[in-house]
């Protein structure tokens, strides 16, 4: 009897009457055109809110934050659970700059933000399903200020530096999402599996040493992997850090030629861009996208993910399996070949120059090793040690080419040590004779 | 038929009276013979730097010829056929390396040799002539510096000739024009190549060895200067075999030196302004070359166009700084003619203070367009470099200072003193440099004005007090 009593009351419509007075007043709102703002579905959404959740929008648009019918409408369809609608409705920040009444695009968080040609970093959906506001760190969280202010203050952004540096030297972005990641005493509170050595990682990291150490605001930082305003649990599919995302979330600066540019391997030589399409098209990388196995390995697998670094040693990788193992050893020790041959070939290449050797040919077989190291490497994610062998043979033959020149070059720049050590004794002997020509001449005189 | 003019038997045989019946050798074999070189209580180690200076230039021929039977002057061929020639040509490597380094030697050498002409006032009367030929050997090997420096067509040869031409523009009058003569256009392009080419390899070196032998047939018959009569008169040395076999002898270690430094430092020494590598084919649409500067005997001329300021007196700076060059080349053309006790046998110290002090002048430019401790940076900071090139121009002042004790010359210091004045105003007290210079001349000239008048006096009161 009870349970039918709560169906009935559930199942029953709202009351519009007893809604708080601005939603009437929204509800009665029309377009240009005669028809009601809020359409059936939204009126149907509003009325399957609890009253409370109604109330707080009440005083929201009470307040003349939440502006408009239309701005509830949008909020509508967001289609939150009431909890979640509810902090929406107690933030100022979130209702104000949710109001396309209010904001313009490059301050205006749309649902669709390419259509209302607004900032794509300030999607509203994205927003509403970020992992920090679900947990109730909402925007003024990072931004500074309190949810419950009705303007901007000085205290938004006091956190941050000026918007002119921060958008160049981006360095400070690891460090300020640490102010609470690295705190394992507050991050306790909302996940405790979750790791907070993450910053002390990225600062051994490749990146962190480019981002901090060296200030290049092109390394991969915080943001880069995770976003901004939809960051979700690296569970979710929809995470760019979901182990199937990983790839392109990797690529989308790893394959980016252009982006990539200047960046170069510890022995000088380009850093690929084909990784992820070679990954792709390898048996890692159909396991893991295509047959959907979650557990092949990917980017991070072997590169690791907040201690980002090139793979020490494949065998400790895949030392459960020996072929796998063997695989991975016959790469290392192809490419340190490669590598202490290239070392070998450039390190003479100044001093000859110098002595005014024709190190030309020279220079090219170390460019076509160059070119040989690049392309072996780039073998590395097809996980095929044919090809791998097929593209390291030109590096092998140019290092033996080089060896051959060097050893011809320095036989040249012996024989003008000679050649001049000769001239020298000739024109010394000459010398000689004229001085003790001149010293017969000298005593002759006196004589 | 004129007469034999040997002095031979008309009837004996054999090459040597046939030859000197009809020019005449015998008399020519007398005068050597009895030709002698005049020794004073100086160094002799200055007769030679003009045997030096023609050893360097005998080299330039020699060299100049054997890279031109591979260089082919052209757009697609200059930088081609000198790459060749350095990397395929049996020896090209070193002829190319031997010209480049001698050539920098020859003008070392024949500055030196300048210096000392005029430290011993060897050009007095009657040997003002000398001196003028000399100073337009000078001028010439400047000229084939210049003119040759563009030929590898290389991105600092291009680069550094269109900042050398330029300067150009600041001749009043006739800059543009002269612009576009030496360039062929209005921009350095091959056909700048095509002039400097044929300036190089044929005008410069025909004009030379003109003058060349002008100035040794002024020597042959005038003699090398005696030294001064206040000096102390020594014995002559014969000309032939004393002086001409210690003349060997130093080519010999000139050759040997040349070659080492050929050998061993084939693109120079690295020195701004002093090395000649390859490096990239010129690209007239490529951005200018970083850190462009001339050869370092043109460091003093591009130091000073940067020390005037972008207008002075109504003119342009750069052609204030090229009417001051012009000046000062001119006022050391007129030496001869300028040095008046020189020109009655007597002691001339402010001439030969006013060559030191051309040297410390010269010295300190140099240094400064080095930028001398301006740091690594790509700018370097101006003040750090006029304060460190201070103390070396300070110590070529006091080199110089001690060079003149040790001959014996020590007495008149006012241009010296005035140069390094300039020096300490600039460098240590942070004067601009052209104030600098105004204020060391002004001062020069009251100081030599009170000699002057110093030395009338003295003059008055002798011819006053002489007994009648």
């Amino acid at each position: 009897m009870i349970a039918l009593c709560a169906v009935l009351l559930l199942a029953a419509p709202a009351d519009e009457s007893k809604y708080p007075a601005p939603l009437k007043e929204f509800l009665a709102a029309k377009n240009k055109d005669g028809s009601p703002v809020l359409g059936d579905a939204d009126r149907k959404a509003l009325a399957a809110l609890p009253d409370h959740t109604r109330d707080l929008l009440g005083a929201a648009a009470e307040s003349v934050i939440l502006g408009s019918a239309a701005h509830l409408k949008i909020l509508l369809s967001l289609d939150l659970p009431p909890a979640a609608l509810e902090l929406v409705a107690q933030d100022n920040c979130i209702l104000c700059h949710s109001d396309p009444g209010n904001q313009k695009g490059k301050t205006l968080f749309a649902t669709d933000p390419p259509a209302r040609k607004s900032n794509p970093l300030l999607n509203l959906k994205e927003f509403v399903s970020d992992v920090h506001f679900r947990r109730g760190l909402s925007c003024s969280g990072c931004h500074g200020g309190k949810p419950s202010d009705e303007m901007m203050t000085k205290d938004v952004y006091a956190r941050w530096p000026k918007e002119d540096v921060r958008h160049s030297d981006r360095s400070w972005i690891p460090g300020f999402c640490a102010n609470c990641h690295a705190d394992s005493n507050f991050m306790r509170g909302f996940n405790p599996t979750l790791p907070t050595d993450q910053l002390a990682k990225y600062q051994t990291s490749q990146h962190g040493i480019l981002l901090l150490q060296e200030k290049d605001s092109r390394a991969a930082q915080c943001v880069s992997c995770h976003g901004v305003h939809g960051i979700r649990n690296s569970r979710s599919r929809l995470s760019s850090v979901h182990v199937q995302r990983i790839p392109d979330t990797c690529g989308a600066c790893h394959s980016d030629a252009k982006r990539m540019e200047g960046f170069r391997l510890a022995d000088g030589t380009p850093l690929p861009t084909n990784q992820v399409a070679q990954y792709k098209e390898s048996v890692h990388g159909k396991a893991l996208l295509v047959k959907g196995d979650l557990g092949a390995p990917t980017c991070t697998g072997c590169h690791r993910s907040h201690a980002a670094m090139p793979p020490d040693c494949h065998s400790q990788y895949a030392k459960d399996n020996q072929q796998c193992a063997a695989t991975a050893v016959s790469f290392r020790n192809a490419l340190d070949t490669l590598v202490a041959g290239r070392a070998e070939i450039t390190a003479p290449l100044e001093r000859l120059a110098e002595r005014g050797l024709d190190v030309e040919p020279l220079s090219r077989t170390a460019s076509d090793l160059d070119e040989a190291l690049v392309q072996t490497r780039s073998k590395v994610h097809t996980f095929d040690l044919s090809s791998f062998q097929a593209a390291a043979q030109p590096g092998n033959d140019a290092i033996a080419k080089g060896r051959e020149l060097i050893a011809e070059e320095r036989r040249e720049a012996r024989f003008r040590t000679r050649g001049l050590l000769a001239a020298i004794g000739f024109m010394s002997l000459i010398a000689a004779g004229i001085a003790l020509k001149l010293r017969e001449i000298g005593k002759r005189r006196i004589t | 038929m004129s007469a034999p003019t040997g002095g031979t038997h008309p009837e004996a045989k054999g090459l040597y009276p046939w030859l000197d019946r009809r020019y005449g050798i015998t008399p020519l074999i007398e005068f050597l013979k009895h030709k002698e070189v005049p020794i004073g209580s100086h160094s002799m180690i200055w007769y030679y730097l003009g045997g030096i200076t023609l050893f360097f230039f005998t080299i330039q021929l020699v060299s100049g010829v054997l890279l031109l039977a591979y260089y082919q002057a052209g757009e697609s061929t200059s930088y081609e056929s000198i790459r060749f020639i350095t990397t395929k040509v049996p020896f090209g490597w070193l002829v190319r390396s031997m010209h480049c380094w001698s050539a920098h030697l020859m003008i070392l050498s024949l500055v030196t040799h300048m210096l000392s002409t005029m430290v011993l006032k060897a050009y007095r009367p009657p040997r003002e002539l000398t001196w003028i030929t000399g100073f337009l050997l000078f001028a010439f090997a400047l000229g084939f510096g210049f003119s040759g420096y563009l030929l590898p067509w290389n991105e600092l040869a291009f680069f550094a000739t269109a900042v050398g031409t330029d300067s150009m523009k600041a001749v009043p009058g006739i800059g543009e024009w002269l612009l576009q003569v030496m360039r062929g256009g209005t921009d350095v392009s091959i056909n700048t190549l095509y002039r400097f080419f044929a300036l190089h390899v044929v005008v410069l070196p025909l004009l030379t060895v003109g003058i060349v032998a002008f100035h040794l047939i002024f020597i042959q018959r005038q003699g090398m200067a005696a030294p001064m009569a206040h000096d102390k008169p020594g014995r002559g040395m014969k000309f032939f075999p004393d002086f001409a076999l210690r003349d060997l002898l130093l080519w010999l270690v000139c050759l040997i030196a040349l070659a080492s430094l050929a050998v061993f430092l084939p693109y120079g020494p690295g020195i701004p302004g002093m090395e000649w590598e390859l490096g990239k084919k010129a690209n007239p649409l490529a951005p200018a070359y970083p850190g462009i500067k001339p050869e370092w005997y043109f460091l003093w001329v591009y130091q000073l166009l940067k020390e005037f300021p972008a207008h002075l007196f109504g003119m342009e700076g750069s052609q204030a700084a090229i009417a001051l060059v012009s000046v000062l080349f001119a006022v050391w053309a007129l030496v001869p003619w300028l040095d008046r006790d020189a020109r009655s046998n007597r002691a001339s110290p402010a001439f030969t203070d006013l060559a030191m002090a051309a040297l410390v002048f010269l010295a300190y430019l140099t240094l400064k367009a080095w930028d001398i401790g301006g740091g690594e940076g790509p700018l370097p900071d101006v003040r750090a470099v006029a304060r460190a090139c201070a103390y070396w121009g300070l110590v070529v002042a006091a080199a110089t200072v001690v060079f003149r004790f040790a001959m014996g010359s020590a007495r008149f210091f006012d241009f010296t003193a005035a140069a390094a004045l300039q020096i300490v105003l600039h460098g240590f007290l942070g004067v601009s440099y052209l104030a600098a210079g105004a204020i060391a001349v002004l001062l020069l000239a009251v100081s030599l004005g009170v000699r002057m008048l110093r030395s009338r006096n003295a003059a008055r009161a002798t011819v006053g007090g002489a007994p009648r």
